[in-house]
């Protein structure tokens, strides 16, 4: 195995332009580092070696022939085995689904394939993007590279694993209540999250059609840009994408953060019971982002049972919809949790899910109106380091105050990215949150903050072995 | 009191076509209570002009998933 982790996508895309990189070697590290960290981490569902092998030979021809595609062409990537890539299995990480081959790609998929990337695998997810971590299911979950003693997050749970072991610098996640930026965030990678519509969704297991978004997991800002260029753009086909010019998210990322306006949302951790090291590590982020030139003040978001009474209502009713018909039929082939978090959806009545949908107008507003005074805001999305996995909430209600679902409800693009570490060694995050389809502004600042604080140059051990 | 919550849990679940492992109603029940303690909120009274936000989009070069343009 390569005894480091994969370069980010920006510099390999630099060392393969100029001939200093091959492909096929990058892909052979990828794979390796894959096959040798998967007793570890469990992290892929399927390794996908020789498919793998034949598109990075196809990649080395056509740049060593003068066709490079783009920055991206001949670096590997991951997809959460909920995105469809055609002939591999889409599993959900399900018993439901373990002889569901898709014959299409996802929209996404087929972006970033024509974008001449190379897809190594397909990563362990939470069931069906919701429950987990499971151990009644056919597949383990993945562990945290940190601790793999610890949670990963979820749902996308084998993008965060991948990302932050270095395995592939760039794995999509999905993110419905937090499931992009919470592994983001327990892993300590980045995990973007753009507007609702901003990417699209067609070709990816669906948990809430109103909610669901998907993004790329990866190691630094500049490759989350680098990754939304390719990502971003209208799909007719999806009937959540929105028709929106696509800006240049690299041309402004290193224009540095003088005078842009930061809403620092302060009283949202304590509302959220956010603990004291990940407070602290916010308040020092905030501090960073004054001592670039940015001007910072605190805002007060609505108050999070609001979110969560949508984020909830909405999210069960539209799961329960979409897996009605199986949990009546064969529930038996759920895991536990998965199962009764779907079923969660039939206590929930039509009066409910209209408010919760007009109150989710009301709370997006209500955001809106703070970026008449702000730029972007910084909050928190995890209450503090990951927790033991077997320690995790396994059951049908969350005990822990959800804090990333605040900015599914309202659609507005955010994201994690590391703000230290804790004192057992595990990554704290900071949340950045931006005007809808304003990605660019939330990259800048997220790379200007990155830059300076300088977490990216640590590593998890078990990467670096 | 709680003969009705039971009650009511039960008509749900029937009324759906569901069945829980009886060893995990208890934890279900009470999973349903504290759902619907949060939802509360979403009793208070909203103006007539607070429309919800999920409103129909006309898709009309939409196809399924699969379908080939």
């Amino acid at each position: 195995m390569s005894a480091a982790p994969l370069p980010t996508l920006a510099e390999a895309g630099r060392q393969i332009a100029a001939g200093d990189l091959s492909p096929v070697a990058l892909t052979e590290a990828a794979l390796a580092r894959a096959a040798a960290l998967q007793p570890k981490l469990d992290a892929f569902i399927e390794i996908t070696a020789e498919r793998a092998r034949a598109a990075a030979h196809r990649a080395e021809k056509e740049i060593a022939g003068g066709r490079r595609r783009g920055k991206l062409h001949g670096i590997p990537y991951g997809l959460k085995d909920i995105y469809d890539a055609a002939g591999l299995r889409t599993t959900a990480h399900s018993r439901l689904l373990l002889d569901n081959i898709a014959t299409v790609d996802a929209e996404t998929t087929a972006r970033l394939e024509a974008a001449g990337m190379i897809l190594i695998g397909k990563l362990a997810t939470h069931e069906f993007a919701t429950g987990g971590p499971a151990f009644d299911l056919p597949f383990p979950p993945a562990r945290n590279p940190w601790n793999t003693a610890h949670f990963t997050g979820g749902s996308s749970s084998g993008s965060g694993a991948a990302v932050a072991a270095g395995i592939v610098s760039l794995a999509m996640g999905s993110d419905t209540g937090g499931s992009i930026r919470l592994p983001a965030a327990y892993c300590g990678t980045v995990g973007l999250k753009p507007t609702y519509g901003r990417v699209s969704r067609r070709g990816v297991a669906p948990l809430c059609y109103s909610l669901d978004t998907t993004g790329p997991l990866t190691w630094t800002v500049e490759d989350a840009a680098l990754s939304l260029q390719v990502l971003a753009g209208y799909d007719p086909r999806d009937p959540g994408s929105a028709d929106v010019p696509v800006p240049d998210y690299t041309a402004a990322l290193r224009d540095g953060i003088k005078g842009v306006r930061v809403g620092y949302c302060r009283a949202f951790s304590a509302d959220g019971e956010v603990g004291a090291e990940q407070s602290a590590a916010l308040d020092q982020a905030a501090q960073t982002l004054a001592k670039l030139g940015s001007e910072v003040s605190e805002v007060a978001l609505p108050p999070n049972t609001q979110f969560q009474a949508c984020a909830r209502t909405i999210s069960h009713s539209e799961s329960f919809a979409i897996h009605h018909k199986d949990l009546q039929e064969r529930p038996e082939l759920y895991a536990r949790v998965t199962r009764e978090r779907l079923t969660l959806g039939a206590f929930i009545s039509a009066r409910q899910y209209v408010q919760a949908q007009r109150l989710r107008r009301i709370l997006t507003r209500k955001v809106d109106a703070l970026f008449e005074t702000c730029d972007v805001l910084l909050t928190a999305v995890i209450p503090g380091p990951a927790p033991v996995l077997e320690e995790t909430d396994d059951g049908p209600w969350r005990k822990q105050q959800p804090l990333a679902s605040v900015f599914n409800v309202t659609g507005h693009p955010c994201m994690a990215q590391p703000c230290g570490f804790a004192v057992d060694g595990l990554p704290l995050s900071a949340q950045f949150v931006g005007r809808h389809f304003d990605e660019a502004t939330l990259l800048r600042v997220g790379h200007a903050y990155e830059q300076e604080a300088d977490w990216i140059r640590k590593r998890p051990a078990l990467a670096t072995l | 009191m709680a003969d009705d919550r039971d009650s009511d849990f039960a008509a749900a679940l029937r009324r759906n076509g569901l069945t829980i492992p009886q060893e995990r109603r208890e934890i279900m029940r009470d999973a349903v209570e504290k759902m619907l303690g949060l939802l509360k909120v979403l009793d208070d009274p909203l103006a007539y002009e607070d429309e919800p936000a999920a409103l129909p989009r006309y898709d009309l070069e939409a196809k399924p998933h699969g379908v080939k343009s």
